[in-house]
């Protein structure tokens, strides 16, 4: 499911919502292991099986791990098993094509994939209707997995205590806020609430604004400035002129902010709802003055977990400049894959290691001292430059694409760009203003100017924005029957 | 904190911080729970009314039958079709769809974009659709089944009629620079790729000449009776038979409140509702039956009317013209002419009444809904001249005339 459905906003939502805060505090990790199992099943019929693997494998480690406190050589053996089996999913549902892809692109001929057939086996034994040409990717296993390990990981490193409720532990990897899109959640964010928590008023109000704000981020701003992208992106590259190309990535560019963003708003806003005090995953990226800066500030959970989990135990910035340097490019290499199994995303994370790098070697004390508007606009530049190689399907239609951006095509705009700017510049402009943190500001600023008058305002326009994202999520299923056609 | 310590060692007693403290807390109290109560009050108002509130099994705005409930099955939980199916129906049936979706139309215009669903809102003027430049390979397969057609058919004439839409004709009404295809400039193209045995019909001429009378609904994609009567007009001058003048009709406004296609997709309720006109001869010749054939194999349906006035009762008005599109439907008229073959879109069933008065036979033929050969249908042979007729958004978008083929 996800939370920008109806059936989930409607249906989903208030029923678990008020048997959690009717129920007593034990009850509650049980309606959270429950609505989050049904949350993901609805998406994901048969591939609960691997979440529920990965959750019972770390869960036993996590025991054995405490049962022999004494034997580091036992403790390893399962921090081991969990990272090992972690990775393993990860590798077998997430990468497998790609790497079986590649292998057969060296050797000339295709080599299947083996894991097809335990779906073929799987299919002839259940009623599955399981990919039998390739693995299909299980929602939300890069964040699942991610959070596990954390445990696991924390638990070797005694920064955290054993979780002795199975139930407990597995409420925290499968409750619905975050199991589909993040923010990664670690143990260690929510070792406390998860055992004892509590829910009032005051937090779910909190909470239902964070989720009004990141609906209204996902559905007003992302759906519609993205059908944008998506129109431009299906065009032909070689023909299209300089400004169709500029919109088009900039469409993108807060498409994905503002969806990214949004949920994990959601995510954060519902956990608010139920107690929970998740990280913040954003923190307006698009405003930074370098790259290093942008991400601290872009999808912020997964940044301190490739530093907490790979940078550092590979010595960080500790053993010499050669070591770091690779460091880093091994980080950004992972962190680029991580968003997806292919080339481009690798050369997505790679660009983004080889920015930090120049900068760390001297770029950001010069980007310090540079006036802030021409830190901004390099920083912001680099990164819509990042989405091309992004989101292009090819490395071809990426250089394509670039070429277009920059004149390749020698016509920089058309009637088909004017009509496109001219029909989207509105919204553009709004979510440039909205990435910013203008709004923000505007808003603590007129709080405390009038007060009562801005506060009691705030439930109605919640109201009206949840009714108005309503109205687009309906007109996203409209779907009249044209006989144009007929 | 801080600044609220420092008023108080500023000669504000303690007594009225803490009165300002309880207010604000009691206000963030009510705030917390106007907003707890009216998100939860919003969000269990429309899921109880969308689950007891009735349940329409027909989508008259969006002209298609609305999803069932979810079939309970322990594969179609497995396959996850349970999921798909549910979400579907709660979309389809939601209180208040229409609504909202209509909201949406209202909240694009308001960021400036015009067009809707493919369709261009001109405010106070009409709506039209939006045709964008067509794949030039499906072009080129489209007049190639043409011409085998009239090449598997030598001894009946064929005849080629392209009709423009509204929104070549209006152009000058579009919002600035919004793409659309330069009609005229295609109509002349695929002309020119139709083999010489074709005759082509010059309907933009008439269309474009005449545009300041009413020839297209505003509300819909259909031209009007007067607008297929005017292309009657042209063809009767390629074809070789004189037009009924306009002056032997009786015009009957049959409806004044059609909104059609184009509304169900821009859903802008701005634009003037149209109105529908049946042009019944009255010193020319009498139409005396309408035959619908409506599977293959199967007897025809007679009907003594080529009105459909049942149409005029609910939204899909324009099919009050012959009835809703069928694979082959046939029309005899008490006239002395030939037989036509009409091998068309939905644009021939408003312009068919007129062929009536000059042909004895008029057969339509819908490649859209034809699986298998024509030549299993009707017997080319026997018909005097063969016509075809589409408008220049179907035929630039159509994958079924390749049938023609076989």
């Amino acid at each position: 499911m996800v939370f920008s459905s109806l059936t989930f906003l409607y249906f989903f939502l208030p029923v678990v919502m008020i048997l959690y805060f009717f129920s007593g505090t034990k009850v509650r990790n049980v309606i959270l292991l429950v609505s989050g199992l049904l949350f993901y099943a609805w998406g994901e019929p048969f591939y609960i099986v691997i979440m529920l693997i990965s959750t019972l494998i770390d869960y036993t480690a996590g025991r054995l791990m405490d049962k022999f406190d004494s034997d580091d050589k036992k403790r390893r053996a399962c921090l081991l098993v969990s990272v090992i089996m972690n990775v393993g999913l990860l590798s077998i549902f997430k990468y497998s094509n790609f790497i079986f892809d590649n292998i057969s692109a060296v050797v000339g001929q295709t080599v299947t994939n083996p894991f097809v057939s335990v779906n073929k086996w799987l299919n002839d034994i259940f009623p599955f209707e399981l990919n039998e040409k390739r693995i299909d990717l299980p929602i939300g296993i890069s964040f699942f997995t991610f959070q596990s390990m954390s445990y696991t990981i924390d638990l070797y490193l005694r920064k955290i205590k054993v979780q002795k409720s199975f139930l407990s532990f597995a409420a925290y990897i499968s409750m619905f806020p975050q199991i589909v899109a993040g923010p990664i959640v670690r143990y260690e964010d929510v070792a406390a609430e998860i055992d004892n928590r509590s829910v009032n008023m005051s937090k779910i109000s909190i909470g239902i604004a964070y989720f009004v704000k990141g609906l209204a981020k996902k559905v007003l701003l992302a759906n519609n400035i993205g059908a944008v992208w998506t129109e431009i992106k299906a065009l032909d590259y070689g023909e299209i002129s300089v400004l169709t190309a500029w919109i088009g990535i900039l469409a993108f560019t807060f498409q994905i902010y503002f969806d990214f963003s949004g949920y994990s708003d959601m995510a954060v806003g519902l956990g608010k709802m139920m107690g929970f005090n998740f990280p913040q995953n954003f923190d307006h990226p698009y405003i930074s003055k370098s790259i290093s800066e942008f991400w601290r500030r872009w999808h912020i959970t997964l940044g301190s977990w490739f530093r907490s989990y790979v940078y550092i135990p590979l010595g960080g910035n500790r053993k010499g400049m050669k070591r770091t340097l690779l460091n880093l490019l091994i980080v950004w290499a992972l962190t680029g894959l991580w968003h997806g199994a292919s080339w481009n995303f690798v050369l997505w994370g790679l660009y983004f290691g080889i920015i930090i790098i120049i900068e760390r070697v001297g770029l950001g004390k010069l980007l310090e001292k540079l006036p802030s508007a021409v830190s901004t606009v390099y920083t912001f530049l680099l990164v819509v430059f990042g989405w091309v190689l992004f989101d292009t399907d090819t490395l071809g239609d990426a250089i394509m694409f670039f070429k277009a951006m920059f004149g390749g095509t020698g016509v920089f705009a058309d009637s088909y760009s004017l009509y496109m700017l001219a029909s989207n510049i509105v919204m553009l402009v709004i979510c440039a203003i909205g990435s910013t943190s203008l709004p923000d500001k505007l808003y603590s600023k007129l709080n405390r100017k009038s007060g009562a008058a801005v506060s009691y305002a705030m439930p109605v326009i919640q109201a009206a924005v949840l009714l108005i994202c309503t109205a687009f999520l309906t007109d996203a299923t409209y779907n009249p029957f044209m006989y144009f056609r007929f | 904190m801080l600044k609220k310590k420092k008023k108080a060692s500023a000669g504000v007693s303690v007594d009225q911080i803490e009165k300002l403290g309880k207010k604000s807390v009691k206000r963030k109290v009510a705030i917390s729970a106007v907003t707890m109560i009216l998100f939860f009050a919003i969000l269990i108002f429309f899921a109880i009314m969308t689950v007891f509130g009735d349940k329409a099994s027909f989508s008259e705005l969006e002209n298609r039958y609305l999803s069932d409930p979810p079939k309970v099955s322990a594969k179609n939980i497995y396959s996850g079709e349970f999921s798909d199916d549910t979400e579907t129906y709660v979309a389809d049936h939601f209180f208040g769809r229409n609504i909202f979706v209509k909201f949406k139309t209202y909240a694009d215009l308001f960021v400036g974009k015009n067009e809707r669903n493919g369709v261009y809102i001109i405010k106070g003027s009409r709506l039209a659709q939006r045709v964008d430049e067509p794949d030039s390979a499906l072009i080129e397969t489209s007049i190639n089944a043409v011409n085998t057609f009239a090449a598997d058919n030598p001894d009946v004439p064929v005849f080629f009629m392209l009709a423009p839409t509204s929104g070549d004709i209006y152009s000058d009404e579009l919002p600035k620079n919004a793409p659309m295809l330069d009609e005229k400039n295609f109509i002349e193209n695929v002309y020119s790729g139709l083999s010489s045995d074709i005759s082509t019909i010059d309907a933009y001429s008439v269309m474009s000449l005449n545009k300041d009378s009413y020839i297209y609904y505003r509300n819909d994609h259909h031209w009007t009776s007067y607008g297929a009567y005017l292309a009657y007009t042209a063809a009767a001058k390629k074809m070789g038979f004189t037009s009924a003048p306009l002056s032997s009709f009786d015009i009957e406004h049959a409806s004044d409140s059609f909104k059609g296609t184009l509304y169900s997709s821009a859903l802008y309720d701005g634009i003037e509702a149209d109105t529908i006109d049946f042009y019944h001869p009255t010193n020319g010749c009498n139409i005396t039956g309408e035959y619908v054939y409506k599977s293959f194999g199967e007897e025809p349906e007679f009907y003594d009317d080529i009105y459909f006035r049942e149409y005029l009762d609910v939204k899909d008005k324009y099919s009050a013209f012959t009835g809703s599109n069928q694979p082959l439907i046939r029309i005899t008229s008490d006239s002395t002419g030939g037989k036509l073959l009409v091998i068309k879109d939905s644009y021939a069933h408003s312009f068919v009444p007129f062929l009536a008065q000059n042909y004895s036979e008029v057969t339509m033929m819908d490649m859209r809904y034809i699986q298998i050969s024509y030549k299993e249908l009707i017997d080319v042979s026997e018909y005097d001249s063969v016509l075809f007729l589409y408008n220049a958004a179907t035929f630039s978008t159509d994958e079924n005339l390749k049938r023609l083929t076989y």
